[in-house]
């Protein structure tokens, strides 16, 4: 098993949050090593390694850095998306929490490779604790002097970090919905590429934009201060370095788990000590978002892009949601239906709709009144959603359901023939004493 | 949505009658709204740290006099600000209790226990999903996935998040809150506008101090 702590190398040294112990550990070294680099030289660097986005979608992080610019002639803005909203995910608030310092350099980093002066961390609104480590790692950042004017004796890179807290919306962490939400609107999404020009052209307030999630920043922070190859080293061919995979479900040790891209699967489980309270049933390996895979078809995934692509699901952001036997993956569904229903910021027809409308057919299977064709319905409807509207959401909303309907199949069956769960007792409880009426239904169904 | 934590319902209530005007910003309020928009290259960019002034400058929630205040302090329209506060799940727009249980069922809660943690509390306090105890000390809602799945079941309450809830533990939890001051609504918005003003680490806010960003050695999800 290979557990692998790069990102998370000083993540349990007392007192990592102070900058002199953060440096001691050569935090900031990256950024000592970038500025006796030519800015190119960075992004070639960045290129050599790999690396590719964290936060779900996996795209190249070179080909952002690469687009913008390259002078000061306009102003450019780098971004980090730390709205880390995806069920099942929690790497980036572990990040931010102890390794702040690393995301700090990261950041600082991308600004001299971009020749951009202002960066902003856009941080959900939830995450006060993680948010209070980053702004004490910020404020200190600047008294040494990593941060303001002229940094690090390099006349003319000027660098200021702020904080954008968020407000409690999953679609915000969607890029173009975020630089909506830094921009003081609604957290819609706007029109992309190829229909809109690609943020790193045309991003907030038009200026060329560069946005990475905070695990991306953090990667790029080690790549620069310990070299391309020794990143280019590790993990498959087209998915380099490690991964944290968030663990949490029915698993004996939930944690977050750097691993080296291309580890089996099934690994992770053992060495997160087993599923609990049952057998294996199903994993969702990267977020809510992706496709449920059944147990006996994890033994061929490794934990990287191309595996996890090539056996119907994706890697996604690393949100790794194990369960077991005594779940019950249509009221899992009918769950997941309900996150997305609520999210959907109501933008386009297809998401705002479709999302509630699985939500209200996956409830009245649960509650008993599932009805013949109920699951061609379901599957109508995600193929209503899927592709239709401006961000991810909708996709991510419709994915899942088609993915438990293709391998749980006979459970949707079961609910609508018989009006009960098929395992009987549920891991998504109907409670003797239900108070609230959507429960009640799931709970008379349950008889 | 009857089970969401803000609730679309809530934000289609019947249409406010015209604001009447209030100031409630004090000096320092409208100096750090200053301070913080002087972070964007316009104005109109601060709007969600406004609200979140707002929000603490009125006590924890946003009536339609904080949004016009809002508005005006920003230059922008009522209806530009009300848009902006109905869309986020944070900004109040209906007054909560003095503790906000914010109890998340989402799956990887929800599959170790979630809606038992609810189911207990709503037997307890006596209130559904929504709804304020009447002598205004808790407001119990479900929250959309909190992200931090691996220490479920999870609550934020105020500024801060309580994991490995059990329905055993939960109502010694209760009782501690009840004698607490440190997580009101009031207190989340001032630790998230302390967040925003550069050097505040220094100085701390809302239920924070210096000395509680020390981060406690070991292991910590």
């Amino acid at each position: 098993m290979a557990i692998l702590n790069l990102l998370f190398a000083t993540r349990n040294v007392p007192g990592i949050e102070n900058i002199d112990v953060a440096e001691a550990h050569g935090i900031y070294k990256g950024v000592r090593k970038a500025v006796t680099m030519e800015r190119q030289a960075v992004i070639d660097e960045i290129k050599a390694s790999g690396l590719r986005g964290r936060g779900g979608a996996g795209f190249p992080t070179w080909i952002k850095w690469n687009g913008l610019p390259k002078n000061y002639t306009a102003p450019h803005y780098v971004i980090c998306n730390a709205d880390e909203g995806e069920p099942g995910t929690y790497k980036d608030r572990e990040l931010m929490l102890k390794q702040a310092h690393t995301l700090v350099e990261g950041m600082i980093i991308a600004g001299y490779a971009t020749y951009s002066k202002v960066g902003y961390i856009y941080i959900r609104g939830e995450y006060v604790e993680p948010a209070w480590q980053v702004r004490k790692a910020i404020d200190q950042a600047y008294k040494a002097g990593y941060l303001g004017k002229n940094i690090l004796g390099v006349d003319g890179f000027d660098f200021d970090l702020h904080i954008h807290m968020g407000a409690g919306s999953y679609e915000c962490g969607e890029e173009s919905a975020l630089m909506s939400s830094l921009m003081g609107e609604r957290g819609n999404p706007r029109l992309k590429f190829p229909h809109a020009p690609l943020p790193t052209v045309e991003g907030v307030w038009k200026s060329p934009t560069l946005i990475n999630n905070v695990e991306t920043y953090c990667a790029a922070g080690w790549i620069i201060a310990n070299g391309s190859e020794n990143y280019a080293k590790l993990g498959t061919e087209r998915s380099k370095g490690t991964k944290i995979i968030s663990v949490s479900g029915h698993i004996r040790r939930p944690a977050n788990y750097e691993v080296e891209m291309g580890t089996p699967l099934l690994d992770l489980i053992t060495e997160a000590g087993g599923v609990i309270g049952g057998g294996l049933k199903a994993v969702v390996p990267g977020g809510s978002s992706v496709q449920i895979v059944p147990a006996d078809r994890l033994g061929p995934i490794n934990l990287d892009y191309e595996s996890c692509g090539a056996n119907g699901t994706l890697l996604g952001s690393g949100g790794f949601m194990v369960f077991n036997d005594r779940t019950d993956i249509v009221l899992l569904m009918k769950r997941t239906s309900e996150f997305y229903a609520h999210e959907s910021c109501g933008k386009c027809t297809p998401c705002r709709e479709g999302t509630r409308w699985l939500f209200k057919i996956l409830d009245r299977i649960t509650s008993g009144g599932g009805r013949d064709g109920d699951i061609e319905l379901l599957l109508n409807v995600c193929s209503n959603i899927d592709g239709r509207s401006y961000c991810g959401l909708g996709d991510a909303a419709a994915w899942p359901i088609v993915g438990a309907i293709k391998a749980f199949r006979p459970e949707f069956e079961y609910w609508i023939k018989y009006k009960k769960s098929p395992v009987g007792a549920s891991a998504l409880p109907p409670s003797p004493e239900v108070v609230n009426p959507l429960l009640l239904q799931a709970a008379a169904a349950h008889g | 949505m009857s089970t969401s934590t803000s609730s679309n319902s809530e934000s289609l209530r019947e249409p406010a009658p015209a604001p009447v005007p209030e100031t409630r910003f004090s000096a320092q309020a409208h100096a750090e709204l200053d301070e913080i928009a002087g972070h964007y290259p316009e104005r109109k960019a601060a709007c969600l740290p406004a609200l979140w002034i707002a929000q603490r400058e009125y006590g924890g929630s946003l009536t339609s006099a904080a949004i016009q205040e809002t508005a005006n302090a920003l230059g922008l329209s009522y209806a530009e600000v009300e848009g902006v506060a109905t869309f986020y799940t944070m900004y109040n727009t209906v007054p909560r209790g003095r503790h906000h249980l914010e109890v998340c069922t989402c799956l990887s809660c929800a599959v170790n226990g979630a809606y038992d943690i609810v189911h207990k509390l709503e037997h307890e306090l006596g209130i559904g999903i929504g709804e304020t105890t009447p002598d205004g000390e808790f407001t119990l809602s479900e929250a959309e996935c909190l992200d931090f799945c691996g220490a479920a079941t999870i609550m934020q309450v105020g500024d801060k998040y309580f994991g490995n809830l059990t329905t055993e533990n939960i109502m010694g939890l209760i009782d501690e809150l009840r004698a607490s001051e440190s997580y009101t609504p009031a207190k989340l918005a001032d630790s998230i506008v302390k967040i925003l003003q550069p050097g505040s680490s220094i100085t701390g806010g809302g239920s924070y101090t210096p000395e509680s960003l020390e981060l406690p050695a070991g292991p910590m999800l």
